[in-house]
């Protein structure tokens, strides 16, 4: 592509680029977090949100004021900036959004398939389904039987499509084969995804390609991490692996011989992006694998605002403003079971 | 009217609010709008604050009242504003108001709600019998019968255990947007083993909870075995349609769809009864819902009042902190006294000393204040400054005309102004909710001067719509001229260009007594003879108004008792500004008043003149004015660029030698702030300290003078000021090339269009009619380019020159607004 986004970037991006860069000014900062967690009560809470740009978002709820109230509501304020994107982006930004809603629609998926399989009403799942990743054939999940026949029945027009050409079997949907076809199916938007950043290249895919390269190798190093005392094989468990990153290809083959947490280590030894990140597992603070990927997502996050003219930055603040929910449901949580000792433990955005 | 000359003297007030009768107080304070409160408390957040849970309850109030306004908007009524002035409600009052809105929206709640499952009946019954009604009888009945026929052979091979295998049904109705992916899902689901008609209700149905008109696609799905149903049932369940019993005979579902019929109109009645009772109670919300949000929301401003005080470590009385205009404190002591007066305890209120600028307080009418608003909206002044408002009031309309001459548009302007001044108490031009219109409302006064202003400078430049008027006899005479020189008839045919020589005697009687003489706009050197008045004019108006502006700023500081500036600033700057720009005006003046028309072909020019009075040269070709001239401008330059270094070095070097000496002996300045503090306020926590940490900080500020930065500062200042006066000088000129532009633009406008028309047609009728349109084209480009983007050009320009050739010679501008406490928004 012709080097020289800036030239033309703004005719079609240059609104919705504006947009997100003030919807970004409005994560809460350092000082918002201070006051959260001293407040005393999940109404406290709400009325200092209220002072920031969250506005009176909670004021039609009735009372009493729940967690999951304010995580829903949270999550429909960013289901409806997210709409407003999309509705007024023109292609390729608009291909690249709905890649962004494809993880969501994956979750949602196995999330009902899940309950389908344990029985639970399809409405209870509905509530937890995330708003970003809904449509409207969701719901008849349950009907299929094998992953192809959710193929050829369901998903075949929706955009989660062409994701399922490594996955088709005929293996009745069981909890395990369900676990499998996730990250099958996730694997493979991976790389579909990074694919397309990399062909659209120019800034987006220098900004978007290490997000998800990084991506790929978190959910390489989770995988591994799940399977230890599994009945997943070391082939099976390679094949799970997407198929790029810093890790592919010696790391991955490396990763998949891995027996124990300390070997892992020692695979990341090599690495020196990771070698860091391991170490400061259970360090000060008692710190979790999961914490400190959060903590780099979120510091490759914001270094995506430094760049002007390309796409990176819808992604990055959807995932900013996914940690900054986190984070209020983390506080809010705290507080309501008044567990106060962890409560500073959020990932702070900087 | 004193007033307006700089912003009334504003005290910080402590006021002593007993525990029982602080409520009152404030809301006392709250209709008469007198104080502006200070928050005590910005270092406590908002939920930690004293009156939080009252002010909690106020929003829950809001909540209900947020949804009964809901209620009503729905219902298409309307909320009457509330009569009679309503006080804040006692704050046991507020547990009435809760109970009774709370009752009233539950019960709305309650009739809603049946409301809407009745309707949801409603149109579930509709939506059954629309099903049933629909034409799915004849095309089922072919589709049966082909599908029968396909597979006549299939089924007879296997030996026909399928004999008996049924056809069943199921039937609904879906959104019509969601059609088209439902067909295509139950296709693939099921494999085509199933036949889906789909037709489009003709009938739009209401919407059960919106209530508008909603079109639906109804479907018939005939399939054979159970599993498939099962599925066929997943899947409309999941697209959330409406699936009802389907009879396959004909006269069941007759019978069926005749049930349905009767059953909705019993409900439909049950509905309009439900109705009638809705609308009584929206009634009686319609009673009691404006005075209770008006006297919430009062209480709720009272609350967060009360929130930004700080309490006194008894407990007995809360403390706050308010500007309040000094001329207004008997009021407010009254006020205080009056309303605590039940409770046995008064409140007090007594002036503290603060080290913090006091909020500026100007207070306006309704004529004076568009012209403050101009000048706030470049910066509201600092407290006590010399406001250039009341100056605006002359100026502002003045320096417009000058750019705007014209009596015929002026006058135009001048009714336009005049009939929203005369219209201004009535309540439908008040109510006008249109932007623009409230833009021109706001300014009519200003409107009316400037049109006024115009009126009189379009005498001056003699000009109506472009055409001169001659009110009084010329000042020449043409008759004179031919006479003197004895001009024939044919050297009249043959000349159209005439000269008239002022030597001759008796051509030029004298000059017009007002305004230019109407014979020059016959004259072909007219333009150049007004460029050059108007050019000077220009200048004599600027220099004019910069001087006055410089001599504004002494009012300043010897307000502020900084009399050395008046040394050191003031009288430099006046010096620069009239040795060399005020000798300019001189010059033109003189020679206005000096050179006469004998005289005139060896006239002195006056540019050659300032160039040289700089280049301390002079050119042999040029007269001087008068005898001695070099001298007196060598004398002036001298004397100008001597005020340069004195200017730039004169204020910082006194502020140093000041500052030296009092360090060398220790002020007084301590045992005074020890004399401050011991005021009776150490019974406050927190503020008491913040404050005394503040003051020191300041303090130890001015004692900590930085004499770089200071003269830095001068520097930038004079730099402006010396630079400014040469660019600003010539920023005047704006005045000569706008009023020049608006002559010329009606003068084209005249000729072009007018000139035309009246010169067509040479009989009574035809020009009677050319006439009309034509002068209608004249009168609507007239008000719209002459009028409207002339004037916004013109007010643009007159703008500037107040904001940045008068103001900054004296106005800082760096203050902020009183802004009282008061419900008097929330009365509206």
């Amino acid at each position: 592509m012709l080097e020289g986004a800036e030239l033309y970037f703004n005719v079609d991006h240059g609104y919705l680029e504006g947009l997100v860069r003030g919807c970004k000014a409005s994560l809460l900062t350092q000082q918002d977090y201070i006051n959260l967690v001293q407040c005393e009560t999940l109404e406290d809470l709400k009325i200092h949100l209220q002072t920031t740009d969250y506005g009176n978002f909670l004021a039609n709820q009735t009372n009493p004021l729940t967690v999951s109230k304010i995580d829903t509501e949270m999550r429909k304020r960013l289901c409806g900036e997210f709409e407003y994107f999309r509705n007024h982006s023109l292609e390729p930004l608009s291909t690249f959004l709905t890649y962004m809603t494809c993880s969501y629609m994956i979750d949602n998926v196995i999330l009902l398939m899940n309950g389908a399989l344990q029985k639970k009403s399809v409405k209870e799942i509905l509530g937890k389904c995330h708003p970003l990743g809904r449509f409207t054939e969701m719901e008849a999940v349950n009907i299929a039987e094998t992953p192809s026949d959710l193929f050829n029945a369901i998903l075949v027009e929706t955009p989660l499509a062409p994701f399922f050409q490594d996955c088709m079997s005929e293996n009745a949907l069981d909890e395990l084969n369900i676990e499998l076809l996730r990250n099958k199916l996730y694997k493979s938007y991976l790389e579909t995804f990074y694919k397309f950043c990399k062909n659209h290249g120019d800034v987006t895919a220098e900004v978007m390609c290490p997000i998800l390269e990084f991506e790929a190798d978190r959910r390489a190093f989770i995988i591994t991490l799940n399977s230890f005392g599994t009945e997943l094989s070391k082939e099976d468990r390679e094949t799970l692996y997407p198929t790029f990153g810093k890790l592919y290809p010696e790391g991955l083959r490396l990763l998949a011989q891995a027996e124990d947490f300390d070997q892992m280590k020692s695979i990341v030894d090599h690495y020196v992006v990771y070698k860091p990140l391991f170490e400061a597992v259970g360090g000060s603070g008692g710190k979790t694998l999961e914490d400190v990927f959060y903590e780099r997502e979120v510091q490759m996050n914001v270094l995506a605002f430094n760049r002007q003219f390309h796409y990176g930055v819808f992604y990055a603040y959807v995932k900013l403003k996914e940690q900054e929910m986190r984070n209020i449901v983390w506080i809010a949580e705290c507080i309501s079971q008044r567990h106060r000792t962890k409560i500073n433990s959020y990932i702070p955005i900087l | 009217m004193g007033s307006m000359f700089r912003s009334e003297e504003v005290a910080l007030v402590q006021l002593f609010l007993p525990t029982a009768a602080a409520y009152t107080c404030v809301s006392q304070l709250g209709e008469l709008g007198l104080v502006e409160f200070r928050d005590l408390n910005a270092s406590v957040s908002a939920f930690q604050r004293r009156f939080v849970v009252d002010v909690r309850r106020c929003e829950e109030l809001e909540k209900t009242f947020t949804f009964l306004q809901e209620e009503m908007r729905r219902a298409g009524l309307v909320l009457p504003r509330p009569e009679g002035r309503l006080p804040a409600p006692p704050p046991r009052d507020l547990l009435r108001i809760q109970e009774e809105t709370e009752r009233l929206a539950q019960e709305l709640r309650d009739v809603r709600g049946n409301q809407q499952s009745l309707r949801v009946q409603l149109h579930q019954l509709q939506l059954h019998a629309a099903v049933l009604g629909q034409g799915h009888g004849p095309q089922l009945a072919t589709a049966h019968t082909y599908g029968a026929s396909e597979r006549t052979p299939l089924l007879q091979a296997p030996g026909g255990p399928h004999q008996d295998l049924r056809v069943n049904f199921v039937a609904g109705a879906v959104e019509p947007h969601k059609a088209p992916a439902l067909e295509r899902l139950l296709w693939r689901a099921c494999r085509g083993f199933l036949i889906a008609s789909f037709s489009e209700l003709e009938r739009p149905l209401e919407h059960p909870v919106t209530g508008e008109p909603a079109t639906w696609m109804t479907f018939l799905i005939s399939y054979w075995g159970e599993q498939i149903g099962q599925k066929i049932r997943k899947i409309t369940d999941c697209f959330h349609c409406h699936v009802f019993p389907f009879l396959e005979q004909e006269e069941a579902r007759r019978a069926a769809l005749q049930q349905l019929q009767q059953q909705s109109q019993e409900l439909q009645e049950v509905l309009g009864e439900t109705e009638r009772f809705l609308s009584q109670v929206l009634g009686r919300v319609q009673q009691l819902l404006p005075p209770a949000q008006v006297q919430v929301r009062k209480m709720k401003a009272v609350y967060l009042a009360l929130n930004q005080c700080s309490v006194s470590t008894t407990h007995k009385c809360l403390i706050a902190e308010a500007w309040c205009a000094t001329r207004d404190l008997p009021a407010l002591q009254e006020a205080l006294r009056d309303s605590s007066a039940e409770e046995g305890v008064s409140a007090v209120a007594h002036r503290i000393p603060s080290r913090d600028m006091p909020p500026t307080l100007i207070r306006t009418n309704r004529f004076t204040a568009s012209f403050q608003g101009i000048v706030d909206s470049y910066g509201v002044g600092r407290y006590q400054e010399v406001n250039p408002a009341p100056y605006t009031i002359i100026t502002f309309p003045f320096l417009f005309a000058v750019m705007f001459g014209d009596v015929g548009h002026g006058l135009l302007m001048f009714l336009f102004a005049l009939a929203m001044v005369l219209a201004e108490n009535r309540p439908a031009v008040k109510a006008a909710q249109n932007e623009i219109w409230q833009t021109f409302f706001g300014g009519r006064y200003l409107l009316l001067l400037m049109g006024l202003f115009s009126v009189y400078t379009g005498f001056i430049y003699n000009e109506c719509f472009s055409r001169a008027s001659s009110i009084f006899p010329s000042g020449w005479s043409v008759a004179a001229m031919a006479n003197q020189s004895g001009w024939s008839d044919a050297f009249l045919a043959q000349h159209t260009m005439l000269t008239l020589d002022p030597n001759v005697t008796g051509v030029f009687l004298g000059p017009y007594p007002f305004g230019i003489d109407p014979i020059w706009s016959l004259a072909a050197n007219h333009l150049s003879f007004l460029n050059s008045f108007k050019m000077k004019m220009s200048v004599i108006l600027g220099v004019v108004h910069m001087a006055f502006g410089v001599v504004l700023g002494v009012f300043n500081h010897m307000h502020f008792g900084q009399r050395h500036r008046l040394l050191l600033e003031t009288l430099p700057e006046l010096t620069f500004l009239l040795g060399l720009f005020g000798y300019l005006v001189f010059l033109v003046i003189y020679k206005w008043l000096h050179v006469s028309a004998a005289s005139a072909a060896s006239a002195p020019s006056i540019l050659i003149h300032f160039i040289n009075m700089f280049l301390f040269s002079h050119s042999p070709t040029n007269r001087p004015l008068y005898p001695q001239q070099e001298v007196v401008q060598a004398m002036l330059v001298v004397l100008a660029l001597a005020m340069v270094p004195v200017l730039l070095l004169g204020t910082p070097l006194h502020l140093l030698c000041r500052h030296r000496r009092r360090r060398r002996r220790p002020t007084g300045r301590k045992e005074d702030k020890a004399g401050l503090l011991g005021l009776p306020d150490a019974s406050v926590n927190g503020w008491g300290s913040d404050e005394e940490k503040a003051g020191g900080l300041e303090d130890e500020q001015e004692a900590e003078l930085v004499p770089s930065e200071v003269f830095m500062h001068q520097a930038i200042h004079t730099i402006e000021f010396c630079l400014g006066c040469i660019s600003n000088t010539a920023s005047y000129l704006r005045l000569w090339a706008l009023s020049l532009a608006h002559a010329q633009l009606s003068e084209v406008l005249w000729a072009m269009v007018m000139r035309i028309g009246l010169g067509l047609g040479r009989e009574v009728g035809v020009a009677a009619v050319v006439l009309v349109p034509i002068f209608a084209a004249f009168a609507v480009m007239t008000v719209a380019i002459l009028l409207v983007m002339e004037g916004l050009s013109a007010f643009l320009h007159a703008l500037r020159l107040h904001w940045v050739e008068f103001q900054n010679k004296f106005y800082s501008g760096t203050g902020y607004k009183l802004s009282p406490f008061t419900f008097a928004a929330t009365d509206d």
